[in-house]
C-alpha cells in the first residue's frame, strides 16, 4: 500500500488529521494492484519520513516510501537486559499485521517481536547476527530489526513518541 | 481419558439416539471447560497438574496457558516428562546434543558406546530461551505464568526455594543465574532463614561448588511472563546426562545463538508428590489464597482434541522447528570452535580424509555455502560433492552417504569418507517417528 501511504504523507504537510480520512481507505482487494506502481508518482514528496510510531508491545516503526523500518524501543531494550540473540525473519517473507516476525533473547528469556504492519520483509539487519548487543546500545537507530514493504494500514494501537513515553511511565 | 477411537463413534451414535442433540456431553465439556476456566477473568489464581509425560504436549499446554489466561491471573502448571533432552529456542541441536545416542535401537553407533540404560530419549526445542536441559521421571517441572508488569526473573525461583526449605532442604538458594542450587559447605554459618539467596552452607571462595538442582527459562509476551524451571528430585540418570549433552560435533561447529552453560548437577532427594504438594501450597500462599479453597485441575492427552493445542503440538514436533529454527552456523573439518576444543568433549574421533578442507555454512536450515578443496582429490570430485550439498535442507538428509555418493559404491572414495564423517557429526533424528 505504498500509494496510500504516499498520499497520506503528501497530505500531511497540510493537515495531520488526514491520516484517518475515510476516502483514502482502499478496499482490500485492490491492495496488490495499488502496490505495483505508486511510489514513483509521489517521489517528490514521499522522501519525507513519517513520524516515528510506537506500539503497546514496545516496537517502534517509521515509514518512508512505503517501507516501514521496525525495531524495539529503548524502553524495551532496557527492560530486557543483555540481548544475546535476535531471531530475524527471512527476506521475502509475507507477513500480516500482528504477526511475530522474530524474537529477542536476553537472560534466558525469549520475547516475540510483533509487526504492526503487514506486507513483505525486504531487508533485515544482518549486523545484529554478528552483534546482537547493538539492540541494547542503539535500539532505535543502528539496532533496527527489519524493513517491511507495507501493504495496508498499521493495525492495532499506535502511539506518538510523547504518548508512548506516557504509556511506559504508567506501566 | 479420551475414549478410544473404536468406541467414540459408537458412543456418539448412542447419544444421538438418546438425546437427539449430537453433542458429546461429558468429554467435550471437559475440554472446553479447560479453555473457559483458563480464560475466565474471575479465576485470578489457577493451578494445573499434568498426568501426561509427553514433553511436546506439556510444553504445548503451557504455551496455551501463556496465551489464554487472563492478563492479571497467576497460573501454576506442574508436569513431569519422560526422558528427553530439551534445547533452548535459539540453540543448535548438533552442538548441544549427542544426537546419535538418543535412539539407540535405530543407530549403528550404539555398539561403539556404552549402552544407554534408558532407551529412547526425545529431542525437544522449547519456545523459551536459555540452555539445554535433560528431563526424566525424577525431575518435576514447575511453570508459572503471571502478569509481565510484576515479573522479576527471581520471584518464582524464590517461591520454589521457600517450598524446598519447608521440606527441610535448607541448602537451597537462588543463585545469580536465577537457578536453584544446593550449597555444599560443611559447616554452618549465620544466615537469615528468610533470605532465599543465602544459606548457612554457602562458601564464598574455594571448596566444593554448589550443585544445580533447578534451571530457569522464560517466555515473555506483551502482557504475560512465563517462567518455567526444572527440579531434579530423584533422577536415576545423573551419571549418563553428560553423555547426552556432550556432542562429538562441538569442536567443528561455530554457531550463532545461545550456548549452554554447563554446571554440576545433583538430586534433591525428594519424592515428586511431596515436592508438588509443597509447591502447590507455596504458590497459593504467594498469590494470597489458601490451598484448600483453590482447585487443582488435572490435564493431559485428552486436550489434544482441542484444535489450538493440537496445532501447537504438531508445530513443536516438526523438523522445521527442531532443525531449521537453528541459528546460522558453520561446520568445518578443522577444529574451529577453540573454546570447545579445549573443553572435555566426547572424543569419538572420526577420520576426515587427509589433505582436504571443507567448510559449510548453514542458515535457516539450508546449506548456503560449501567450500571444499585440497590436493588429494580432483576438481570434478569436489564439484560433484559441492553440487550435492549446496541448497540442501539439512533436516531432509537422513543419510549423508546416499546423498554424496548417490548410493552407488563407485560414488568416489573421497565423497564416501566425507559422508561417513558427516553421518557421525551431523545426524538428523526423526522426531515424528519417535
Amino acid at each position: 500500500m505504498a500509494a496510500r501511504l504516499s498520499i497520506v504523507r503528501a497530505a500531511r504537510q497540510f493537515t495531520s488529521s488526514v491520516i484517518h480520512r475515510p476516502s483514502l481507505i482502499v478496499p482490500a482487494s485492490c491492495q496488490r494492484w495499488q502496490g505495483a506502481t505508486p511510489s514513483r508518482l509521489f517521489s517528490g514528496t514521499s522522501a519525507v519520513a513519517s513520524d516515528k510510531k510506537y506500539t503497546p508491545d514496545h516496537e517502534w516503526f517509521t515509514t518512508t516510501n512505503g517501507t516501514a523500518t521496525l525495531g524495539i524501543s529503548s524502553y524495551a531494550a532496557k527492560a530486557l537486559g543483555d540481548v544475546v540473540y535476535i531471531e530475524l525473519p527471512e527476506v521475502g517473507l509475507e507477513i500480516s499485521a500482528g504477526d511475530a516476525i522474530g524474537a529477542v533473547e536476553s537472560v534466558k528469556s525469549a520475547s516475540d517481536i510483533l509487526t504492526p504492519v503487514g506486507g513483505k520483509v525486504v531487508e533485515v539487519n544482518t549486523k545484529l547476527e554478528e552483534k546482537p548487543s547493538t539492540v541494547n546500545q542503539d535500539p532505535e537507530g543502528e539496532g533496527w530489526i527489519a524493513k517491511i514493504e507495507v501493504q495496508g494500514e498499521a493495525e492495532g494501537e499506535t502511539m506518538s513518541a510523547e504518548e508512548y513515553k506516557k504509556f511506559t511511565e504508567e506501566q | 481419558m479420551a475414549p478410544s477411537r473404536g468406541l467414540q463413534p459408537l458412543q456418539t451414535a448412542l447419544r444421538r439416539l438418546l438425546d437427539g442433540s449430537g453433542s458429546i456431553p461429558g468429554v467435550r465439556r471437559t475440554f472446553s471447560s479447560f479453555s473457559e476456566t483458563l480464560a475466565d477473568q474471575a479465576n485470578k489464581v489457577q493451578r494445573y497438574i499434568s498426568h501426561s509425560n509427553d514433553p511436546y504436549l506439556n510444553l504445548t499446554i503451557e504455551d496455551h496457558i501463556l496465551r489464554n489466561s487472563p492478563p492479571d491471573a497467576a497460573v501454576l502448571f506442574l508436569y513431569t516428562n519422560r526422558p528427553c533432552v530439551v534445547i533452548g529456542r535459539n540453540q543448535n541441536p548438533w552442538l548441544e546434543v549427542n544426537l546419535s545416542i538418543l535412539n539407540p535401537a535405530k543407530t549403528q553407533q550404539a555398539k561403539d558406546t556404552e549402552p544407554p540404560a534408558i532407551g529412547s530419549v526425545d529431542l525437544v526445542r522449547r519456545r523459551s530461551g536459555g540452555g539445554t536441559v535433560f528431563h526424566d521421571e525424577g525431575n518435576v517441572n514447575w511453570s508459572i505464568t503471571s502478569p509481565r508488569g510484576d515479573f522479576t526473573r527471581d520471584k518464582h525461583a524464590e517461591m520454589v526455594v521457600r517450598a524446598l526449605r519447608k521440606l527441610g532442604i535448607d541448602r537451597a538458594r537462588v543463585n545469580e543465574r536465577h537457578d536453584i542450587v544446593l550449597d555444599q559447605g560443611h559447616s554452618r554459618s549465620n544466615s537469615d532463614p528468610l533470605d532465599t539467596h543465602r544459606t548457612p552452607y554457602m562458601i564464598d571462595q574455594g571448596g566444593p561448588r554448589p550443585l544445580k538442582v533447578s534451571g530457569s527459562a522464560y517466555k515473555l509476551t506483551r502482557a504475560r511472563a512465563l517462567h518455567h524451571g526444572t527440579c531434579l528430585l530423584a533422577s536415576p540418570n545423573l551419571h549418563i546426562i553428560p553423555d547426552y549433552l556432550h556432542s562429538p560435533a562441538r569442536p567443528y561447529l561455530k554457531a550463532k545463538g545461545v550456548e549452554s552453560v554447563s554446571s554440576p548437577v545433583g538430586n534433591i532427594g525428594l519424592q515428586n508428590e511431596i515436592f508438588q504438594k509443597y509447591v502447590l501450597e507455596e504458590f497459593a500462599i504467594m498469590y494470597g489464597q489458601t490451598g484448600k479453597q483453590l482447585d487443582i485441575k488435572s490435564v493431559g492427552e485428552e486436550y489434544l482434541k482441542l484444535p489450538e493445542i493440537r496445532k501447537g503440538y504438531e508445530e513443536i514436533r516438526t523438523a522445521d522447528w527442531m532443525y531449521s529454527q537453528t541459528p546460522q552456523f558453520s561446520l568445518s573439518n578443522s577444529k574451529i570452535n577453540e573454546e570447545a576444543s579445549q573443553k572435555k568433549t566426547l572424543t569419538r574421533e572420526v577420520k576426515f580424509p587427509d589433505g582436504i578442507d571443507m567448510h559449510l555454512t548453514v542458515h535457516h536450515g539450508i546449506i548456503k555455502e560449501c567450500d571444499i578443496h585440497g590436493p588429494h582429490a580432483t576438481t570434478a570430485e569436489f564439484q560433484n560433492i559441492q553440487s550435492r550439498l549446496l541448497h540442501r535442507k539439512v533436516q531432509d538428509i537422513r543419510d549423508w552417504h546416499s546423498l554424496l555418493t548417490g548410493g552407488s559404491p563407485s560414488g568416489g572414495r573421497t565423497a564416501s569418507e566425507i559422508a561417513h564423517w558427516l553421518n557421525e557429526i551431523m545426524p538428523v533424528v526423526d522426531i515424528a517417528e519417535r
